[in-house]
């Protein structure tokens, strides 16, 4: 009886057992959607951020970064491509219903202002280390002018640093209190200003590379975020620190909103943003980038590591676009110096695989079209800009010439206008004689390029206004004429000007990489891949070096 | 062998037992555990409210204590926060099953009656009711308050308490009167115009209120046709233009007053709920904040619209429940009993208007929308 009744508590209790069986192993575990973020280039150095999301969060955060303006593009076309996105300044996005309608949630993150950041030496010589200084971005403007001032700066058309300055010249020398229009823009203003503009670039950090070799010789300022100017200085690398000007009543404070663009990754958004808002996020911000916490009590408590504000007066935004697109266009057809280059365009027969001469003619395009999107203006040929094709295969041809006209410059304002009749009939034969490209016989690639060069340097000579470069469109594969050695050779013959005009190759097909990076190596320039580039980015990054 | 009969009864007894025991064993440790876990499956079992809120009460509706009372009362919320402007475009006819929300608990009076003449539409017998309140002022800083009084422009109410007569201050704004240009201006001597910052009025509420506000302000009473409605919102669209770029979400002005300050917001036009929450989640406010009361102003009635019964029982709940009423005051808003309200502002330091009398409504549901398209129009242009 007993031996029963033990057998059937045994029983029982294996069956009770039986559910607490250790649990099977867990599946494979579900990788977790990546949470995808376009941000801004100025944020790169917030990248460790990703990390501490994770361990936070548990959300996979993965930052993908772009300029100002072709992010703002993305986002408003709807191409993001991203959950969510992260931008040192939203209000071109936001100023649109179209941009609205894209975001979904929008929380500011922390702040940091634009300022000017003068080596301290020559801060000391013009005054400006006062501490009631006053100085207006009017001032700066004719600083700039008289040459006292020459600086570095992110592209205007493509940057929110480069964008609001300008913006912070033409409100103050408007002497309006607001609502800034695009017929009130005082040009001379922006010539005086853009005047000391010596180092342009695309991003901050290469700006700030750049910075650092020629602080002294060529650039004595530095207009940037507070945060990378900050970090400037405590890098040690600079010949000397710089000053932080904030300009007097045009102060820009970007404010960093971190936005939802995929609705159904709302859960996730909230944690991320709670947690970029918790004191460990905000204080390591603060401390590792320099800006300033968004929440008023944590920055009390970081206070020693930024300086004090005292009465910054903001800059009013103007969400007035033809204002905005006026100013972007006004400085790349009338301000910025004008783009001289060739285009060494390869008509050998390998062209015509892989649907290369399609793709050559397609970049041709491109660039001769009529994108007027925030993107397209910027890769497509601006007035005053001049262009030459030069055709090579078995031998280099004659180059055949373009000369984009000005446009009528207006004596006040900048309302945008339509291309003239005679701008359009120029684009109209880029594109006519892309599409007559004829692709037969082998590569003369080292003979075309040192022509293009010399076409350049005698040009430069007769001309130095223009900012020359050559732009050589190749399968890369040279089996003519010149051999690199010989091409090397009769480089360092040329007169020493040469290396002020670089030469940026665009790779088609299936071409040897590294002969045209030996190349380049030689004559300054870059090699862009547009097999793995869109053509977008490869004339934004050839125009960033123009 | 067959089994005797005795024998199959003890052993039945024997299993009865046995099994009882075992049972009785494994429940003892889990006793509680299994009636909180049953509780907890009531609750789940019952089918959560679908509400559509607004920022504004999106923390309340987080709140572990208010979760509680809700579970306690079975009555499980969802809610997902939306612009209150989007609202109106929510309301789905079908109930629940078809995905409709249960509720709508937008900013204010103006987006409550969109989502009410939407569901009208759609046949829905739609209930309002305002469990709670809070009036609209300016959040300013002292040094500004003390210009505006030396101008006349405000006056004093008592320590850090402003009243702002708001014909004069509408006045000099239309007259776009500069900082500088004001008498004793010493302490903000910009040259930026005299202006409050508002949203966006497309998008969000408190916009939307300052337009009524000012208008009662220019024409001295409450608009009611639509000719004054077009001419007045007219004259008032530069007020917004002239801000520049305004943030589009609820928060955006009060973000920029509180983190930026002074410099970028000398006046900002919120609910007063806004700078009281701040105020007691940070037990106390930046130096130098105080809030300048409109003379008159307009009352923001918090409204809760239900689409159903259910959803009908909640906001009575939220209108009557003494402990929700309670927990509304600590996100700031007013509630039918001042007092509480008094005594849970006192210790943070923010000085605040103990009763607000001098109270205009806002103009109808029709002459606000007129109003806001008018406005909207010449801020597109």
């Amino acid at each position: 009886m007993k031996a029963l009744r033990v057998l059937l508590i045994a029983a029982l209790l294996a069956a009770c057992g039986k559910k607490e069986e250790p649990p099977p192993p867990p599946p494979p575990a579900i990788p977790v959607a990546d949470f995808t973020v376009l941000a801004t280039t100025d944020l790169k150095d917030a990248q460790p951020l990703e990390e501490m999301v994770l361990k936070a969060t548990g959300v996979r955060l993965r930052f993908r970064y772009g300029g100002t303006m072709e992010s703002t593009e993305a986002v408003l076309s709807g191409d993001a491509k991203a959950d969510g996105a992260w931008f040192a300044n939203a209000k071109y996005l936001l100023s649109s219903t179209q941009g609205q309608g894209r975001v979904k949630l929008q929380e500011k993150i922390m702040l940091s202002p634009i300022a000017v950041g003068v080596s301290e030496s020559d801060a000391k010589r013009y005054g400006w280390d006062k501490p009631d200084l006053k100085l207006t971005w009017k001032d700066i403007a004719s600083a700039a002018k008289a040459g006292k001032l020459n600086y570095a700066l992110s592209n205007p058309a493509t940057s929110n640093q480069g964008f609001m300055a300008l913006m912070g010249v033409v409100a103050a020398a408007s002497g309006k209190s607001e609502a800034l229009a695009a017929a009130d823009v005082d040009r001379s203003a922006i010539a005086d200003f853009l005047k000391g503009y010596r180092l342009p670039g695309d991003n901050s950090t290469y700006l700030s590379e750049q910075f650092i070799l020629q602080q002294g010789t060529r650039v004595n300022a530095f207009i940037n975020y507070e945060s990378w100017l900050l970090s400037l200085n405590a890098s040690g690398k600079l010949r000397e620190k710089l000053r932080l000007i904030y300009p007097y009543e045009g102060v820009s404070t970007a404010d960093y909103p971190f936005m939802l663009l995929n609705d159904t990754r709302r859960a996730d958004y909230v944690k991320v943003v709670d947690y970029l808002k918790s004191e460990p996020a905000q204080t390591w911000l603060a401390r590792q980038t320099l800006r300033r916490p968004i929440r008023p009590e944590i920055a009390a408590k970081v206070d020693d590591l930024l300086p004090r504000q005292g009465l910054q007066v903001e800059l009013p935004f103007s969400p007035d676009r033809a204002l905005a697109d006026g100013l972007i266009a006004a400085y790349l057809n009338e301000f910025r110096t004008p783009i001289a280059s060739t285009f060494v365009l390869d008509t050998s027969g390998s062209m015509n695989g892989g649907g290369r001469r399609q793709q050559l003619i397609q970049a041709l395009h491109y660039i001769a079209g009529a994108d007027a999107s925030l993107t397209g203006r910027i890769a497509r040929l601006t007035q005053r800009e001049k262009l030459w094709f030069l055709t090579f295969s078995d031998t280099v041809r004659r180059p055949q010439a373009f000369v984009v006209p000005a446009g009528k410059a207006a004596a006040r304002g900048v309302a945008e206008q339509d291309d003239s009749e005679a701008m359009r009939q120029v684009l109209a034969d880029v594109r006519d004689s892309a599409d007559k490209l004829q692709m037969k016989g082998g590569t003369a690639l080292y003979d075309a390029v040192y022509d293009a060069l010399k076409l350049m340097l005698d040009e430069r000579g007769k001309n130095p206004a223009y900012q020359y470069s050559v732009v050589a469109f190749t399968d890369g594969e040279s089996n003519q004429g010149r051999t690199l050695e010989a091409f090397k050779r009769d480089y360092a013959a040329l007169p020493e000007d040469v290396k002020a005009i670089p030469v940026f190759m665009v790779l088609f097909g299936e071409a040897n990489e590294q002969a045209l990076k030996d190349l380049v190596k030689i004559t300054g320039g870059r090699v862009f891949d547009a097999r793995k580039m869109p053509l977008y980015s490869v004339f934004k990054d050839i125009r960033a070096y123009q | 062998m067959p089994m005797s009969a005795s024998r199959r009864a003890a052993i039945t007894v024997l299993l009865a037992g046995a099994f009882g025991g075992a049972l009785w064993f494994a429940l003892r440790g889990q006793k509680q555990d299994l009636i909180e876990q049953n509780d907890a499956a009531a609750a789940a079992s019952m089918v959560p409210l679908q509400g559509v809120i607004s920022l504004d009460v999106e923390t309340f509706f987080k709140d572990p204590r208010v979760l509680k009372v809700l579970a306690a009362k079975r009555m499980p919320v969802n809610v997902v926060r939306v612009g209150s402007r989007e609202m109106a475009g929510k309301v789905l006819a079908g109930g629940s099953a078809n995905g409709a929300p249960d509720f709508f608990f937008p900013s204010g009076v103006v987006a409550a009656n969109q989502v009410a003449d939407a569901a009208r539409k759609a046949n829905i017998p739609a209930a309002q009711v305002s469990p709670f309140f809070t009036p609209m002022v300016i959040a300013s800083w002292e040094p500004v308050a003390k210009i505006l009084v030396a101008n006349g422009m405000a006056k004093a109410m008592g320590p850090r308490v402003y009243g702002v007569d708001m014909a004069k201050l509408t006045q000099a704004m239309l007259a776009k009167t500069r900082w500088k240009d004001l008498k004793d201006a010493g302490a903000y001597e910009v040259g930026r115009s005299v202006l409050v910052s508002t949203t966006d009025l497309r998008r969000s509420n408190s916009g939307a209120m300052y337009l009524a506000l000012t208008s009662q302000a220019l024409t001295g009473d409450v608009v009611t046709d639509r000719a004054t409605a077009q001419s007045t919102a007219l004259k008032l669209a530069e007020l917004f233009k002239r801000q520049g770029y305004q943030e589009n979400y609820v928060n955006g002005n009060f973000d920029d007053y509180v983190a930026i300050g002074i410099g970028k917001t000398p006046m900002a036009f919120i609910y007063e709920n806004q700078l009281v929450s701040y105020a007691l989640a940070k037990k106390g406010v930046g130096e130098g904040m105080v809030l300048l009361y409109p003379l008159p102003t307009i009352v923001n009635k918090v409204v809760f619209v239900s689409m159903n019964e259910r959803a009908k029982a909640l906001g009575e709940l939220l209108a009557n429940d003494a402990e929700l009423q309670g927990i509304a005051v600590e996100y700031g808003f007013r509630i039918a009993d001042s007092d509480r309200f008094m005594s849970t502002v006192k210790p943070t330091g923010l000085a605040v208007e103990p009763r607000v009398t001098q109270v205009v409504d806002p103009p109808s549901f029709e002459i606000m929308a007129e109003m806001i398209d008018t406005v909207a129009k010449e801020m597109s242009q």
